[in-house]
């Protein structure tokens, strides 16, 4: 009896204490502390975990480059790193995870657009950062104020293939949409349809396929049937490279294009020699970038010993960004709602080329939702085996 | 026209792997009413073992080919022994929940030990002849490997010689009997212990080689062995559940109801028309479409 | 069930009713004792409510599939398939017509109950195998159609979003000891509806029918309506838990609602005793957390994803073979 009581008596003791007011974010200073957290969440794990590993990496660089130039301020940049799998219902407890850990100032992440769209209501309430380096979907930082991504958007990247083909491949006059079944896929589809209309390209046929499906044949053969000129792959590169392998035993010999998710060196391994000539769009490429770009792609090579992708460009920058934003704005006397705060105002304050912060993958600015304003798109080509940037990019939409 | 013709050899290809993953269903099933729901597991393990034979160990294909059907073979003999067996007599849904376990494990291991990335036979490694620049070209511009062709083949070959097995030799007639009465079998002075084993053996077999071709035809993956598993199960279903000629025709239909359905329909449903199919038979005439009556299915 | 107001019952129900307040004082005892200073890898107060949460509406989800895999004794791999209509309804209704949760719920629950009938309709004389393998394809010619599908789920992508949250007179429950009550709330009253099921007529036809369903028959019990009974409820169940996930996730999409969840909330039931109701709470209880619990701890964290499926089916398996009345232990 009495060791229930005192059980009682402790359960009461912790419970009034969780009664006080809920004042932790606002009023307890933080130390003065030789570490900044920044998390990473992305899926490390499930089928997406081949660009978790390149985001990782590309952290892991930007991470160690400032550490040993100092730190920030003179303060060590700590990364963690969260997996959320690739999956919605795990990226909403990571960010919950994230969110209330009070000594995580902001957060890079996620990197699916279903993650990034649930940790979304979990970290507006906890008021802290979200600053994506890879999701595209269109809804992402709509009626959020913290949200960011620093790439653009599924809308722009599929006006832009529309147009690339329609203004720079003039002989190409009728295209088919091959699309992957699932939200990144259809999503970039349909702004790609909507275009595609809008200018008046020709569009034959619009099939879509089941990821983890791997005999694609039944499909190409009647896209084959409508004999288009161009074929759109939307999808992730697994599939894009098998796709453009059994298309090529189909028969077809239409000109393949792709968008980011097909940027990986995965999709050339499993595609072989069909890849030859496809063309992909991507945020970014280190074929047409600067020698700040060509320097990083060094280094992460001499870290890792393996070429940087796409995404650990965009990450590393990510990570930059952050800790731009610390340096400017990090005050050890003030509260870490207040810290967290201070990134997110200066991040909304980057909003003209001017203020934008101009890092290895270009030059980052946002609008009011958060989306990034004006950041190119590249062309790129696998020319003999390798991507390689296309001859012309286009630099102007309508 | 010519679309159509394609299409019919596109949907044979993808039948006769159906069948030959199909048969390693409809055997077990017919034997200890069991759906083995790791069989897609074991096809799967096939494929990788192989290419695991091949670029880790640099053996060639030829050999690996074989050597991958044994040790499969093994891992199914195992898995009734290890799992399947100690339940034969427990309730049904016991042993049905194990064989959830089982591929969920399996599928699982596969993942750890290669990781989800998809992976590819290198050609240096293969014979020539399954290179697919290697093809009979057909009008229209397609092409038919012979990779193609040899999958339909041995698809036949090794349907006539099942077939051959289990009406014409001993153990055949072994295998007929337990299905029927595995009590009687067993009062006969049958080792049905045995003969559920030699199932195991030829259905795992026979799963490998068809996970080496279509770790040819198409690629490797963790979840290869689930997605072709269940339209080889509804196609092992729609011929009749423990009838091996009937599972090779219902793989057929499956294939080409799949290739039909994807390009003359809608795509996005195609891996959904297996599943209609399955559930339009099991609902309508549970015996199948070459299945005997017998009235009571469960 | 005889309760009596013993002190570890007593406390038990303090823990339960007190325990957002707890957690949240655990947060503030470790906050207190770290000072910042240390890490010291402590999750915070919402974050294990969120855990908490999860955990009970799996063990929600768990009860519902207990009835039929359970009671009836029929093996059900398509359960997800109402969480999905569940979802779907309430996430629908709420976002896109603006109605107030408070309607949707009820109209997920029917839904539910509706489907579930729907699909029991063909399969009543179907038993053992060929019911799980229908069920399965049901729950996976769903989740397609919700793939498929844009003119029904809307949006470019295939996603619910923004669903709002529940309010009533201007309040609204979007915190995390919100949505811990609201789950506590529908649990309690799923629990005590299926106990009052399992120890009334409809309880003991449905046992009988599981035991030996020719038997049952011709001791005068309607096979194919009490049958009816257990799909329903059991599918107005999995309604409730998609309705409540609507709001507790603000977004959803289909990958919310894949095979593997069927296959997860199977684990829970048959981990914690086929048939058994306590033992479902305890098995969504464990099961349900058990990610959570090893994320941080995990040596190797980055393989754990796959390890999980993996440990799971050896679970199976081995419950299967030692234990196949599940760790409770009661008489299958």
């Amino acid at each position: 009896m009495r060791n229930w009581l005192i059980g009682l008596l402790i359960v009461g003791f912790v419970s009034v204490l969780g009664c006080q007011p809920q004042d932790k974010n606002t009023s307890e200073t933080q130390k003065a502390q030789k570490e900044l957290k920044v998390a990473v969440a992305a899926p490390f794990t499930g089928n997406a975990a081949a660009f978790g590993e390149m985001i990782k990496r590309g952290a892991e660089l930007k991470e160690k480059e400032i550490n040993e130039a100092g730190g920030i301020n003179g303060m060590k940049l700590t990364l963690l790193f969260e997996d959320d799998a690739g999956k919605d219902a795990e990226a909403s407890l990571v960010a919950e995870r994230i969110a209330n850990n009070l000594q995580i100032l902001a957060v890079v992440g996620h990197f699916n657009s279903s993650c990034s769209l649930a940790g979304k209501p979990i970290y507006q309430r906890a008021g802290i950062v979200e600053l994506s380096p890879g999701s595209t979907n269109v809804t992402v930082c709509e009626g959020s104020d913290w949200t960011f991504r620093n790439l653009y958007r599924d809308d722009f990247q599929g006006k832009f293939i529309a147009q690339y083909i329609k203004k720079i491949l003039t002989d190409l006059e009728s295209v088919a949409v091959f699309f992957d079944n699932d939200d990144y896929g259809r999503g970039l589809r349909n702004a790609f349809v909507a275009e595609a209309e809008r200018i008046g390209l020709n569009l034959v046929a619009s099939e879509a396929y089941d990821r983890d499906n791997t005999d694609f044949k039944a499909q190409l053969t009647s896209i084959k049937a409508k004999g288009p000129d161009a074929i759109f792959i939307s999808g992730l590169y697994s599939e894009a490279g098998l796709i453009v392998k059994q298309a090529r035993e189909t028969g077809i010999t239409a000109q393949f294009f792709g968008a980011d998710g097909v940027d990986s060196p995965d999709f050339l391994t499993i595609a072989g020699s069909s890849a030859e000539g496809t063309y992909l769009t991507t945020p970014f490429t280190f074929g047409a970038a600067d020698a700040k770009a060509q320097q990083m792609a060094a280094n992460f090579e001499n870290l890792h010993g393996v070429a940087p992708d796409t995404w650990a460009a965009l990450t590393y920058d990510a990570v930059g960004m952050i800790a731009d934003a610390l340096e400017k704005t990090y005050n050890s006397e003030a509260s870490v709602a207040d810290n967290r705060k201070a990134i997110r105002d200066h991040l909304a304050s980057l909003d003209t080329p001017e203020e934008g912060y101009n890092g290895v993958t270009g030059l980052t600015y946002f609008d009011l939702n958060g989306d990034t304003v004006n950041k190119p798109a590249y062309v790129k080509i696998v020319k003999d085996g390798q991507f390689t940037a296309a001859d012309q990019q286009l630099r102007e939409l309508d | 026209m010519a679309q159509f013709l394609e299409q019919i050899i596109n949907g044979l290809v993808l039948g006769g792997i159906y069948a030959l993953i199909a048969v390693g269903y409809t055997m077990v099933y017919g034997i200890i009413q069991l759906i083995n729901f790791a069989h897609g597991e074991i096809f799967m393990f096939g494929a990788y073992i192989a290419l695991m034979l091949i670029t880790v160990f640099g053996v060639p294909f030829w050999v690996a080919l074989p050597l991958s059907m044994v040790l499969c073979a093994v891992l199914g003999m195992l898995m009734d022994l290890i799992a399947y067996r100690p339940l034969r007599d427990a309730p049904r849904l016991s042993a049905l929940i194990t064989a959830i376990g089982m591929s969920l494990a399996l599928q699982n291991l596969a993942r750890m030990i290669w990781s989800a990335r998809p992976r590819q036979f290198p050609d240096e490694t293969l014979p020539t002849i399954f290179l697919s620049q290697n093809a009979i070209s057909l009008p229209g511009g397609a092409t038919l490997p012979y990779r193609d062709v040899f999958i339909i083949l041995l698809a036949l070959v090794l349907m006539v010689a099942l077939n051959r097995l289990i009406y014409l030799t001993k153990i055949g007639k072994a295998m007929r009997a337990c299905a029927q009465n595995s009590v009687a079998a067993n009062l006969m002075g049958i080792r049905t212990n045995r003969v559920i084993a030699i199932t195991f053996i030829i259905g795992s077999a026979l799963g490998a080689v068809a996970g080496v071709m279509v770790g040819l035809r198409e690629v490797v993956t963790p979840t290869m062995g689930y997605y072709k598993g269940v339209a080889a199960f509804a196609a092992a279903v729609l011929g009749g559940i423990g009838n091996i000629t009937g599972a090779m025709l219902g793989g057929i239909i499956i294939g080409l109801a799949e290739v039909f359905g994807a390009g003359y329909i809608s795509s996005g449903y195609r891996l959904a028309i297996a599943y209609i199919i399955m559930i339009a038979v099991i609902v309508i005439r549970p015996s199948g479409l070459f299945g005997k009556s017998t009235g009571k299915r469960a | 069930m005889k309760n009596k107001l013993t002190p570890k019952n007593i406390l038990f129900g303090l823990l339960v009713c007190c325990l957002p307040l707890l957690m949240y004082g655990v947060d503030r005892i470790a906050l207190f004792l770290s000072g910042y200073d240390i890490y010291l890898g402590l999750p915070s107060g919402d974050y294990m409510l969120r855990i908490i949460v999860r955990a009970c509406l799996y063990m929600l989800l768990a009860i519902g599939l207990n009835i039929v895999c359970g009671f009836t004794g029929l093996l059900d791999l398509g359960y997800v398939g109402f969480y999905l209509i569940g979802g779907y309804t309430a996430g629908l209704l709420m976002a896109r017509l603006g109605v107030t949760y408070w309607v949707a719920l009820p109209l997920a629950v029917l839904n539910g109950a509706l489907w579930g009938l729907l699909r029991g309709a063909p399969t009543l004389r179907l038993t053992g195998d060929y019911f799980a393998i229908v069920t399965f394809g049901f729950a996976e010619l769903l989740f397609r159609i919700v793939k498929n599908e844009q003119w029904l789920i809307g949006g470019p992508n295939g996603l619910v979003r923004d669903i709002p949250p529940p309010a009533i007179f201007g309040l609204t429950f979007n915190q995390n000891w919100h949505n811990y009550y609201h789950i506590l709330i529908l649990l309690a009253f799923v629990v005590f509806i299926t106990y009052r099921l399992e120890n009334s007529r409809v309880g003991r036809a449905w046992v009988a029918i599981r035991e030996d369903e020719q038997a049952a028959e011709s001791m005068g019990i309607n096979v194919s309506r009490y049958k009816s009974l257990a799909f329903a409820v059991s599918a107005a169940i999995g309604g409730l838990g998609g309705a409540f996930i609507a709001q507790f996730q603000v977004n959803i999409s289909a990958p919310f609602f894949e095979f593997w969840e069927s296959i997860l909330i199977l684990c829970m039931v048959v981990l914690g005793g086929m048939g058994s109701i306590r033992g479902a709470m305890i098995g969504a209880a464990i099961l349900g957390s058990l990610g959570e619990i090893l994320r941080p701890g995990f040596i190797v964290p980055y393989q754990f994803g796959n390890a999980r499926y993996l440990i799971f089916g050896i679970i199976l398996i081995l419950l299967m073979r030692f234990r196949p009345g599940g760790l409770i232990l009661k008489k299958a």
